[in-house]
């Protein structure tokens, strides 16, 4: 039964984890950048969910497509008059520019709202419900649920919309995209956009389910690759499944091995499937 | 002849670095430990990324062994401190062969990310380990002495540099250009990619540790935390790259300026400090991709013009 309910925890835990990883990977797949700051954006958008819920009263769950669009600016913004400036550059100049960027959304965050610890808690935050004999907590099951549907409809977006079309079109050859009539600079940008809007939608969600501070956001980007390193970077459900494995993995180690391993578990996968398996565990072989 | 008025400038520049204990200030003293060391490390991730064009993220896992392995040597086997030194160094060449085999086979984002969750993974493991000191750390003897820990790094910052000025006029050096530029074609023309990738690895590996030991000693005290702090890869790898990677005096340059930088603005504006630190490598990364050295070859020819034609090489 303990089993059991460690296997719950693991999933609710990893539904969360699997939004957050999603931006990172829709950017990393189509634009070819690592973004190190994705984790300051899941920061930002816990920070954009409180101050909806805190100012205004806005439920956080009703808030989150105004922490999406927020972010999506902001993303939207980023890439459109910086990041393509230097899209071509070699790999580890892209890495510095994001991790530049990572740095200065962290500093000016500490800034405007200090490094204490904040959390948003509204009224049914404590409750939860039973299954059997497992219990789950309502937030945790919601906010997975949400980010499962999230999940759902960015691949129905990249399966069956125009825009969906042209951003595949954009990460499998440029050249050919542009004699389509897509102009990659806008592209781009809406992509890089969108991976920041989910990146918001996870901090909200993250926010409820926890507490957080300026600073929560490089283990957060160190997760989300862990996550698409397993799941792979071929489609959204592989990120899905990246985010399911790492959830359940941390919480079977944290009670049988010991709390102190969950990073030395998670990580050691890591590795092993960067080298066993480099395309992610759904991935076509190399 | 401009030669050799180089190389005389250079070598009184490196003395009268290496006075600096007799005329600076002791708070002058311990910053230039500091400062040497991150330039060590700045130099050997140089062998490993600037040379060979593997952007390795997980270097501090090299100087938290060479941390590790002189603390352990001298705490636990009570060794003196160069035993200490020597076997740090050891351990981290050892984890470097072994750990590199694998990891050196992934390339591009996948090296860098596998790297970056070794270093993770060994902060995990030492943080458990009985020998090591688990979470809490270790202590070791007291050395008051910060002239011989300025002199002990600014040599070794010696070593590694001539070490990688004689690695770019070597054929090992031209072998690793050729792997950063194509490894495919290397390999045809003969390379042996993997054993001299290796060798790239574990070299970045050893004076890694050998800074790693240094600090250790000088500091006094270790914890997982600080000694295999994952922010070090960043200072290391934004510092070679500010001064030009895969040059000799890039790195070093690049760590002078930026560390001299980041002190005189952390003594005037603390919060700002890491703000600036961002927005340098955001305008370094659009405006001088390749470095330093590369700025000040190519300024004198084409002036203003040099920053528009970066651009214009990298933008979509």
């Amino acid at each position: 039964m303990l089993l059991l309910q460690i296997l719950s925890n693991g999933v609710m835990l990893g539904g969360l984890y699997a939004l957050m990883a999603l931006g990172l990977a829709l950017v990393w797949g189509v634009l070819n950048i690592v973004n190190l700051a994705h984790g300051a954006f899941i920061m930002l958008g816990a920070y954009a969910a409180y101050y909806f819920y805190s100012r205004l009263g806005v439920d956080p769950f009703v808030a989150l497509p105004l922490c999406m669009a927020a972010l999506f600016v902001l993303g939207y913004v980023l890439q459109r008059y910086v990041l393509n400036l230097i899209v071509r550059a070699p790999m580890f100049n892209t890495l510095l520019i994001t991790f530049g960027v990572d740095v200065v959304l962290t500093y000016l965050a500490q800034i405007a709202f200090s490094a204490d610890f904040r959390a948003i808690s509204p009224a049914y935050s404590g409750t939860s419900f039973a299954i059997g004999s497992t219990t789950v907590p309502l937030v945790r099951a919601a906010a997975c649920a949400v980010a499962l549907t999230l999940t759902l409809g960015l691949w129905l977006l990249l399966a069956h919309t125009r825009l969906g079309r042209s951003i595949r079109a954009c990460a499998q050859n440029l050249v050919a995209a542009r004699l389509h009539g897509i102009e990659p600079r806008t592209i781009y940008a809406l992509t890089f956009g969108l991976g920041a809007a989910l990146a918001g939608a996870a901090g909200d969600l993250y926010g409820i389910v926890s507490q957080f501070n300026p600073y929560i956001g490089d283990p957060l980007t160190a997760k989300s690759f862990a996550i698409c390193i397993i799941g792979g970077l071929d489609n959204p459900l592989g990120v899905v499944v990246g985010g399911l494995f790492l959830g359940v993995l941390e919480s079977l180690t944290a009670v049988y091995i010991g709390s102190t391993y969950t990073d030395v578990a998670s990580f050691s996968v890591l590795v092993l499937v960067l080298i066993l398996r480099p395309r992610g565990l759904l991935g076509k072989t190399a | 002849m401009m030669r050799r008025w180089r190389w005389a400038a250079l070598a009184a520049a490196v003395v009268l670095a290496a006075l600096l204990p007799w005329i600076g200030s002791p708070t002058l003293v311990q910053f230039g430990i500091t400062t040497l060391l991150l330039a060590t490390l700045a130099q050997s991730w140089n062998i490993i990324g600037g040379y060979a064009g593997y952007a390795s993220f997980g270097n501090s896992v090299f100087y938290g062994l060479g941390s590790y392995g002189t603390a352990i040597a001298m705490v636990q086997f009570d060794l003196p401190f160069g035993v200490g030194l020597i076997a740090g160094a050891a351990l981290a060449v050892l984890f470097a062969l072994l750990l590199g085999l694998p990891v050196l086979r992934l390339r591009g984002h996948y090296f860098a990310i596998a790297t970056l969750a070794m270093a993770l993974a060994v902060t995990g493991i030492v943080s458990n380990l009985d020998i090591a000191g688990r979470n809490i750390g270790l202590v070791l003897p007291l050395l008051k002495g910060d002239a011989l820990f300025y002199e002990l790094s600014l040599g070794l910052l010696v070593l590694t540099t001539t070490t990688v000025a004689w690695i770019s006029h070597s054929r090992f050096g031209f072998g690793l250009i050729a792997i950063r530029e194509d490894e495919e074609a290397a390999a045809v023309m003969g390379v042996n990619t993997t054993l001299f990738k290796l060798a790239a690895f574990a070299l970045a590996g050893f004076f890694s540790a050998l800074a790693g030991g240094i600090h250790a000693y000088w500091i006094t005290f270790i914890d997982p935390a600080s000694a295999f702090d994952i922010s070090l890869n960043v200072k290391m790898i934004i510092m070679a790259i500010f001064g030009g990677p895969g040059s000799i005096f890039g790195p070093v340059l690049g760590a002078f300026l930026l560390a001299g930088i980041s002190e005189v603005l952390s003594t005037e504006i603390s919060t700002f400090a890491s703000l600036f630190f961002g927005l340098v490598i955001v305008l370094a990364v659009v405006f001088m991709p390749r470095g330093l050295v590369d700025l000040l070859r190519r300024y004198r020819q084409s002036g203003w013009r040099y920053f528009r034609e970066n651009i214009r090489a990298h933008r979509l």
